[in-house]
């Protein structure tokens, strides 16, 4: 369904993906970790074309993405972009958060209700605090209505940012197993960013492990767990598991 | 919903200039009895009384007329005449053949009037009397210190003198005295010259230029100090005139001559008194003047209560306010979204803005003097070009600090540039934009207090007058009307604020 060819990006002198691939399949959860710095935020970005590649291809549904404004525009209606802290507008309620692409393109009134119904009891979200603003909302009401707001359009492809990390830990892991159905209820292939390696097992049948803009590994959690290509793949997975064991969680 | 603010911005731009549109209608009603003759004046009470003289002469020959007073100095008025702002005003002799007509080798009246005919200006006989310059002192003072002469005054010990901004500017008057009596002054103070007799009567200085028609001089027994050298020339009171009233408007040249010869310095400076000491209205004290001339019964002048001039200066005041201001924000808000979106074009937008601001804003007003004329059109656009910088900077500060996050945010819902713009970037900026219109607003209606030098009307108005005459009364509560709108306005923001910033935004 989306397929990242061989993507280099450079931010000034700094190469920052140097020859990326990643194929998410409808229906399939892929999970891009790695520690800060390694890329992986940039990769989900070209995905939806917010930052350009300087070399390499975004394949969305077959079809090559090139430089065309229009072209992406009309791609990231069938994409749905949750980010970090939600990116809500904070001048608009949680309900005009939601629909307000439903109501540029003009679907009906009948429709857009209908369809908010539908997200709001798939997200779990209390129909009277549709008309809060997002300052009025809690952490975890504004990470639904972000999610909310990337499916209004019943988008082909998930990106999601760190959809969790600015969440306390007891609503993140309510709302991972809450994330972990809705998206095996939709089928829709799903990227996400994350530099938790329990979430990214808990969501994903594949995760790819980036390193220094390149990917290390990419597999299952036990492949990278039980068959490490590099010492920076058991080094990582070490770590990672050394932090749950000690009982945080966070990394 | 999410369209409010942007919907809300224009409506406050609509209505504003709804409002001018409604006042202006109102104004255009007065107008639309439209005066054929235009009389103007100087910024002195001798002038307005003359002004509004000529005012009557025109009527008296059948034509409607009005008086555009106080309009500001000889040159300000001159040009309007050359311009054909004004039709008629009254001027001196002096003035004219050493200052206006300096560089045209005039000297006598015959070449004056050829020099002013070049020009389409036309000039009656010499109404009859002479308001040279002069010399005055307190009276007390002079006997003091044995001043008769202004010879006497140049012998003094490090004397001071206070000029009116005209007059330290006239050939004839500064440095002309000193010159020719030797004064031992380097720099004389400059001051209005009703403050000039505070100064004055409250000792700072020993001595000022008068008119010697002031009816100042009696009121607060000043003496005229004897011109010995014979420096100062005759000013006799003459009314210029465009030639082509003759054609316009038959009658009211020979109208204006039948006034020749029956002013006397004497009669002037009671008519002065009036204005100045007595506070009664120009066109009141023209009206005596006419009568007495005419040696006919005074008409009843409805003179207009304080009340009824605040009221009517402020609608005009409000009037100058909306008007600029929904210009200034048409402009100011795509040129701050300019600024916003490409920052090497907001470097010039801001700085041509910025360069604006600097201008003295009298200079600013007189600048457009020029290109519009006189009365509101000039006063608008200085007040509009000097409100844009606090509009257009806050626009472009308030969509630049957007959440970098949320325009990507938009982009990712499929947004597209301008409906982005419309619908996020602008909304979420609208608590500075529109913070932007109250701090130009506010501003504005303190600066609007300055077309009363062009002959815009508003609050400055009373405020001049109230100076002229000496009036306190009417100062301060052209003043205070000023203050109370400005007060006004920026509670009128704080409730729109509270209506427009959608309540997200505010939490």
């Amino acid at each position: 369904m989306l397929e990242l060819q061989n993507i280099h990006k450079c931010y000034g002198k700094t190469e920052v993906l140097r020859g990326v691939s990643i194929t998410v399949e409808r229906g399939a959860t892929v999970a891009l970790i790695g520690p800060s710095g390694c890329g992986k935020s940039t990769a989900i970005r070209i995905a939806v074309g917010l930052a350009n590649a300087d070399n390499g291809n975004v394949i969305f549904d077959g079809e090559s993405m090139g430089r065309k404004r229009d072209q992406w525009q009309s791609l990231r209606r069938r994409v749905g972009y949750v980010i970090q802290e939600g990116g809500l507008f904070p001048h608009m309620t949680a309900r005009g958060n939601v629909t307000v692409m439903a109501r540029e393109l003009r679907w009906s009134h009948a429709k857009i209700t209908d369809r908010l119904d539908e997200l709001a009891a798939l997200t779990h979200f209390p129909a009277d605090a549709l008309d809060r603003y997002p300052s009025e909302l809690s952490g975890g009401q504004r990470q639904r209505v972000a999610l909310m707001r990337a499916l209004m359009l019943d988008p082909d492809v998930l990106l999601l940012d760190e959809p969790l990390g600015a969440l306390d830990p007891m609503i993140r892991y309510e709302l991972q197993d809450e994330l972990k159905s809705i998206f095996a209820a939709l089928g829709k292939a799903v990227l996400m960013v994350t530099h938790d390696l329990a979430e990214a097992a808990f969501f994903s049948d594949r995760i790819v492990l980036m390193r220094e803009g390149m990917i290390e590994q990419s597999g299952s959690f036990e492949h990278l767990r039980d068959k490490p290509t590099t010492d920076f793949v058991s080094r990582f997975v070490t770590a990672q598991r050394g932090h749950e064991r000690n009982g945080s969680g966070e990394s | 919903m999410k369209t409010r603010t942007v919907v809300t911005i224009g409506m406050i731009a609509g209505a504003l200039l709804f409002l001018g549109f409604l006042l202006s209608s109102q104004r255009g009603n007065r107008d639309s009895a439209a005066p054929m003759i235009v009389t103007g004046s100087k910024m002195f009470a001798e002038s307005l009384i003359l002004g509004e003289l000529a005012a009557i002469a025109a009527r008296e020959s059948g034509y409607e007329a009005i008086h555009n007073g106080s309009l500001g100095g000889t040159a300000i008025v001159f040009r309007a005449l050359e311009e054909g702002e004004i039709d008629i005003y009254a001027d001196y002799t002096g003035t004219l053949i050493y200052e206006t007509l300096a560089n045209e080798g005039v000297s006598d009246f015959g070449s004056m009037r050829s020099a002013l005919a070049v020009r389409g200006i036309g000039v009656t006989e010499p109404l009859g009397f002479n308001n040279s310059y002069g010399v005055a002192m307190l009276g007390s003072r002079a006997e003091e210190l044995g001043v008769r002469t202004i010879s006497d005054f140049a012998k003094l010990d490090r004397p001071t003198i206070s000029l009116t901004p005209e007059s330290a500017d006239r050939a004839d008057v500064w440095p002309g005295i000193r010159e020719t009596y030797g004064l031992p002054i380097e720099e004389p103070t400059i001051l209005a010259h009703e403050l000039s007799y505070r100064a004055v009567v409250q000792g700072e200085v020993d001595a000022m230029n008068v008119y010697t028609t002031d009816a100042k001089i009696a009121a607060f027994d000043f003496r005229v100090l004897e011109d010995d050298r014979k420096h100062f020339r005759e000013y006799q009171a003459i009314y210029l005139y465009r030639l082509d009233l003759a054609e316009r408007a038959p009658g009211v040249i020979e109208e204006l001559n039948s006034y020749a010869g029956f002013i006397s310095n004497d009669l002037m400076i009671e008519h002065n008194s009036l204005v100045e000491i007595d506070a009664r209205a120009p066109a009141f004290t023209a009206e005596q003047l006419d009568a007495s001339i005419r040696g006919r019964d005074v008409r009843v002048i409805d003179e207009l209560t304080m009340t009824q001039v605040l009221w009517k200066r402020t609608q005009e005041h409000l009037w100058l306010t909306v008007v600029s201001m929904a210009l200034a924000t048409i402009i100011a808000l795509p040129a701050g979204v300019l600024a916003a979106k490409r920052p090497s074009m907001g470097l010039v937008v801001l700085g041509i803005a910025g360069v604006i601001f600097t201008i003295p804003s009298l200079a600013l007003l007189a600048f457009f003097i020029r290109p519009l004329g006189l009365g509101s059109p000039p006063a608008i656009a200085a007040l509009t070009v000097y409100a844009l910088l606090p509009m257009i900077r806050s626009t472009q500060v308030g969509l630049a600090s957007v959440d970098r996050r949320l325009i990507e945010s938009a982009e990712a819902l499929g947004m597209g540039s301008t409906r982005r713009l419309f619908l996020i970037e602008i909304p979420i900026a609208s608590r500075s934009i529109i913070a932007g219109i109250k701090t130009a607003t506010v501003i504005t209606i303190g600066f609007a207090a300055l077309g009363a030098f062009i002959g815009a009307g508003g609050l400055g108005e009373p405020i001049l007058t109230g100076l002229r005459q000496n009036r306190f009364d009417l100062l301060y509560a052209g003043a205070g009307c000023a203050a109370a709108l400005a007060l006004a306005a920026h509670g009128l923001f704080d409730l729109l604020e509270r209506l427009l910033i959608p309540r997200g935004l505010r939490a």
